[in-house]
């Protein structure tokens, strides 16, 4: 698919279903997800790369607002796979027999400055072919093998994983004065491996927007480097413990309990923890957090949101004062006053596959960036902890009572170890620590945060997360199974 | 309404995809190749607060190809996915899309197949991909149905939904907030493989996931989350699903519930386990989640330990749970597509007849739900297992309808024979473990159970246990059985939602409460 025909189809589009006292938006997607699934287990038969394969999504998607006596009604119509100005007209024509008065409706979307990122896909990911990217995952695979091989270990390895490749062409045009368009590549490896009879699992990352310089044997031979390092793992009595997370268990818990929590869509369903709290104080005010979907080289950006608006940075959490809200055009008009209002750069159609006209433009996070007022060095980060833990990799992290109630727990999985005296000292046994706690709390008790941070992406999830190490005290560690499955 | 591109539409597909196999067939080195052609109709609606939010009609189609090829000892998997536009659903277009879509597969299984032949030294255990054999086989199944979701005009669709979310937003007036996402629609799926397997099936389903918000004065929102509906037309939504209720029904009840639990304290934990009745609602998320889960073969072979995880039940193919007491004796467990859910079908996705699989056998450990390359691994028969959410993504081991089986007791004597309990009411949220070996599950309502009888009730609360403590503590099984509708199990890398059928009857057994922690 070229992004002209894609573009041509808009125009051409619009121009066949404008009409007098019509508000007409026509957004037109493509994308592919290439997925380098992988499988390898030394006592199991495996394939090694067990899912070489791809999936494609393109279509139109129609937003109307019609003027009928007075009442302005809305509609939405698509038409999926049909990127030709017959689509148009066959989704507009839906749109117009479903339409409906909606009280919340302001308008659509309406043009908004000029987009600071730009052109900032790589040729080369939209041109990649079956072998190289077959390649590529093999490449992971390998990585990982051959670190295992250098430790002597040849039995109970288990690598799993992907190399992805997302690659997202859009095209919106409205009668309100929007006309934009959109390229964007994506490529990551999350790679997990294990040392079985050992229980010990590790895992290693690599994300880019450019095939130059992402290297997925890397990020295989990091998740072995790990697996191995926190072989002879010991259990944890439960208690309250100072802990130091990792980048991906912050990035989890944005992922699944604060980034939801700091939307207007949930705002909208009174169903947040933040509710009534903008202006006040939600967190250590050590603690900085903010979106922007306008960062180079960060795989979460993009140059427009699906509205057609630009991306930037939107502040959300200030020296622990709760200061905004992630917001799409429709809820950000509905929720705007003389008192707040909320810039709607987070307005994407994601459906897990990337950017799709299947979807109306919910609200969703883009590159999520944590940070320290006062970031510190790792070696100050976990001064003065005589006895703590470091967590470096959690897993089903949820609100277990509800997103409001701010209760979560999550267990904790790998890449993990005791803290003693300041330093990093013995592994921690895998699968025999769960975290319960409040989402409340642990924000409240950050001690410090690192200065370093790290891009990651969790399963399914189509944000990144920028995540510095945090140090919170008291966190609630409970024992559980022995592990030894 | 005319319909002018619809399920009908894939009749015309199939000498296309006919001579597409025959094609796969010629090509050098091709070892098997399967082609699945879908296409799905629905109307679906929103409403927040009795006010319309959505309303569409969509028509998808799609089609996924599996490819195995390459040298004898290597032969690896290919795969090859894209949607199909209304003018390619034709004749020769057809053959032509699905022609070039092959070759990428097929390319893509070559070039594995030679790289997994050059690792062989570092990696001596990859080997060729083998299916374990099954008939061939042809058959039609057609969607049932008594009122055909096409001709519901996506009006009343609308209209519906805002009806249900007005009256329950108006429920009291704690309600903050109450959405309801309706759908309705139908779908139609052609499964060809090269060894000659030719099958149409096709089914309706209606359904609907309610979200309602309620808060008492400034007090912590309690929120809900629920799902209703079944495979079947519109009647869905006039009572004839599972819960034998209108959807309007189902939503005033959980409204009312969510409004009375506003105003209720919070479960405080405990730190040693106390006795639990768990009722089915709540055993559905049980079930799906420390039984349903690590008895998928692909789990438990750790084909998915980088995503979803392993299982407790097998950690190496000769050191493993099978034959072994996982459960109390009072425990069978089964999976069973034949039955009514939303894990019921005829065939699955490799066009192997779904059929039941005894998982636990009176507390021992029996069978896993398994696909043909995991069933060759672990020698067993195929047993029909392998589902997609559509015909665009790859099969993945999945529930079908995944149950504890009903006992001999009656719930009520269950619940009147505890001195000092607690009853777990409506399943709500899961933490689970990476190999399923132990869980954290919270309620939608708890109640304090005192000589036999409910006393008090509690919100934000839930229980926690390791799985085989849990399970082998069990020492009561009911004999209200109800299989209940999951709609969205997420698995796979892209994650795949998947609806599947859970359930079984009221337990009793031992576990620790969790609830409210330090805020």
């Amino acid at each position: 698919m070229r992004l002209e025909d894609l573009r041509e189809c808009v125009q051409k589009g619009l121009d066949s279903v404008k009409q007098e006292k019509t508000e007409i938006e026509v957004f037109a997607s493509w994308n592919e997800l290439i997925t380098m699934r992988l499988n390898y287990t030394s006592d199991i038969p495996s394939g090694g790369l067990q899912e070489p394969k791809s999936s494609q999504f393109s279509g139109i998607a129609v937003s109307s607002a019609f003027s009928d006596k007075g009442k302005t009604s809305l509609g939405f119509g698509s038409q999926a796979n049909e990127l030709r100005p017959r689509g148009v007209t066959e989704a507009f024509r839906k749109a117009k027999r479903g339409r409906f008065y909606d009280p919340d409706f302001r308008s659509l979307p309406l043009p908004a400055g000029n987009p600071t990122l730009v052109d900032y896909h790589d040729p080369a990911v939209l041109d990649i072919s079956d072998k190289e990217a077959v390649d590529l995952g093999w490449k992971a695979l390998e990585g990982a093998l051959r670190a295992f091989r250098e430790a002597g270990i040849k039995e109970s390895i288990i690598v799993g994983g992907d190399v992805c490749i997302l690659k997202e062409l859009v095209a919106i045009k409205s009668t309100t004065g929007i006309d934009t368009f959109d390229v964007s590549s994506i490529l990551t490896a999350a790679i997990t491996t294990m040392v079985e009879k050992e229980g010990v699992k590790g895992t290693g990352w690599a994300t880019s927007t450019k095939l130059a310089g992402f290297d997925p044997a890397l990020a295989g031979r990091e998740a072995a480097l790990s697996a191995i390092r926190t072989i002879g793992g010991k259990r944890l009595p439960p208690g309250h413990y100072e802990v130091v997370f990792g980048s991906q268990p912050i990035t989890d818990m944005m992922a699944n309990v604060i980034a939801p929590s700091l939307s207007l869509a949930t705002v909208n369903a009174s169903n947040t923890p933040f509710l009534g709290k903008l202006g006040q104080r939600v967190t250590s005010p050590n603690l900085n957090i903010y979106d922007d979907g306008s960062l180079p080289g960060q795989i979460g950006s993009k140059k427009v949101t699906c509205e057609g608006l630009p991306t930037g940075r939107t502040d959300l959490v200030q020296e622990g004062n709760l200061v905004g809200f992630l917001a799409n055009h429709y809820l950000g008009r509905k929720f705007s006053s003389n008192v707040a209002t909320f810039v709607p750069r987070n307005g994407f159609r994601f459906h897990g596959l990337g950017r799709t006209y299947e979807m109306q433009p919910g609200v969703f996070p883009t590159n999520l960036v944590l940070e320290g007022r006062q970031g510190v060095t790792t070696e100050e980060l976990f001064r003065g902890i005589r006895e703590g833990v470091y967590i470096g990799r959690i897993w089903y992290t949820y609100p277990i009572n509800g997103l409001a109630a701010g209760d979560f727990t999550s267990t904790v999985i790998g890449d993990s170890f005791l803290i003693k005296d300041g330093q990093i000292s013995t592994p921690l046994q895998p699968n025999a620590v769960r975290i319960n706690d409040n989402i409340n709390r642990v924000l409240q008790n950050i001690v410090a945060v690192g200065r370093e941070k790290k891009a990651i992406q969790v399963w399914s999830a189509e944000e990144a997360v920028i995540a510095p190490e945090i140090r919170v005290e008291g966190v609630r560690l409970d024992g559980i199974s022995a592990g030894t499955a | 309404m005319k319909n002018i591109f619809g399920i009908e539409a894939l009749e015309g597909a199939k000498s296309g995809i006919r001579e597409a196999v025959d094609y796969a067939r010629s090509l050098k080195d091709c070892r098997y190749a399967d082609l699945r052609v879908g296409l799905v109709e629905t109307r679906t609606a929103s409403s927040e607060n009795g006010n319309p939010k959505i309303a569409r009609e969509d028509v998808h189609s799609s089609f996924g190809i599996r490819v195995i090829a390459g040298s004898p000892q290597t032969e690896a998997w290919g795969y090859y996915a894209q949607p199909l536009s209304k003018a390619e659903l034709g004749g020769r277009a057809l053959w032509k899309t699905l022609r070039q879509g092959i070759d990428r597969a097929y390319q893509r299984a070559m070039v594995s197949s030679q790289r997994k032949q050059a690792l062989r030294e570092l990696a001596p255990a990859l080997s060729p991909v083998r299916l374990a054999p099954v008939e061939v086989r042809k058959d039609t199944v057609t969607a049932r149905f008594e009122e055909d979701p096409r001709r519901i005009p996506i009006k009343e669709v609308l209209s519906e939904a805002m009806n249900i979310t007005r009256q329950a937003k108006s429920v009291s007036p704690e309600m903050r907030f109450a959405f309801l996402m309706m759908a309705t629609g139908l779908t139609r799926e052609l499964f060809f493989s090269t060894e000659g397997t030719e099958l149409d099936q096709a089914y309706a389903l209606t359904n609907a996931t309610l979200l309602v918000v309620a808060q008492k004065g400034s007090a912590i929102p309690e929120s809900f989350i629920d799902h209703i509906g079944g495979h079947g037309g519109w009647e869905a939504v006039r009572g004839k699903n599972v819960y034998n209720k209108s959807f309007l029904d189902f939503a005033l009840e959980r409204a009312r519930d969510t409004a009375e639990l506003a105003g209720a304290e919070f479960l405080p934990s405990t730190e040693k386990p106390v006795t639990v009745v768990t009722e089915p609602h709540f055993n559905t998320l049980l079930v799906h989640e420390i039984i349903g889960h690590p008895t998928e073969a692909d789990r438990a072979l750790k084909m998915e330990t980088a995503y979803a995880g392993r299982s407790w039940l097998l950690r190496r193919l000769d050191d493993n749970e099978f034959g072994k007491q996982v459960a109390s004796p009072l425990i069978t467990a089964f999976s069973d597509p034949i039955l009514e859910g939303y894990g019921n079908y005829k065939y699955d996705a490799e066009g192997v007849p779904g059929r039941r699989v005894t998982l636990i056998e009176k507390g021992v450990l029996r069978g896993f739900m398994n696909s043909r390359e995991t069933a060759a691994i672990l020698a067993q028969e195929p047993n029909g297992s392998m589902r997609a959410t559509a015909c665009h993504y790859v099969p993945l081991v999945r529930m079908t309808n995944t149950v504890i089986a009903p006992g001999d007791r009656n719930p009520q004597d269950i619940l009147s024979e505890v001195e000092e309990g607690y009853y777990i009411v409506n399943h709500r949220i899961p933490s689970i473990s990476e190999s399923r070996e132990n869980f954290r599950m919270s309620a939608q309502k708890v109640y304090k159970i005192e000589n036999g009888r409910l006393t008090r009730l509690y919100r934000g609360g839930g229980i926690t246990a390791d799985s085989r403590d849990f399970l082998m503590s069990i020492d009561a099984v009911g004999n209200d059985f109800i299989v209940l509708p999951i709609p969205n199990c997420g698995k796979g890398q892209p994650m795949q939602v998947m609806r599947v059928g859970n359930g079984g009857p009221t337990l009793r057994g031992k576990a620790r409460l969790t609830g409210e922690y330090a805020r």
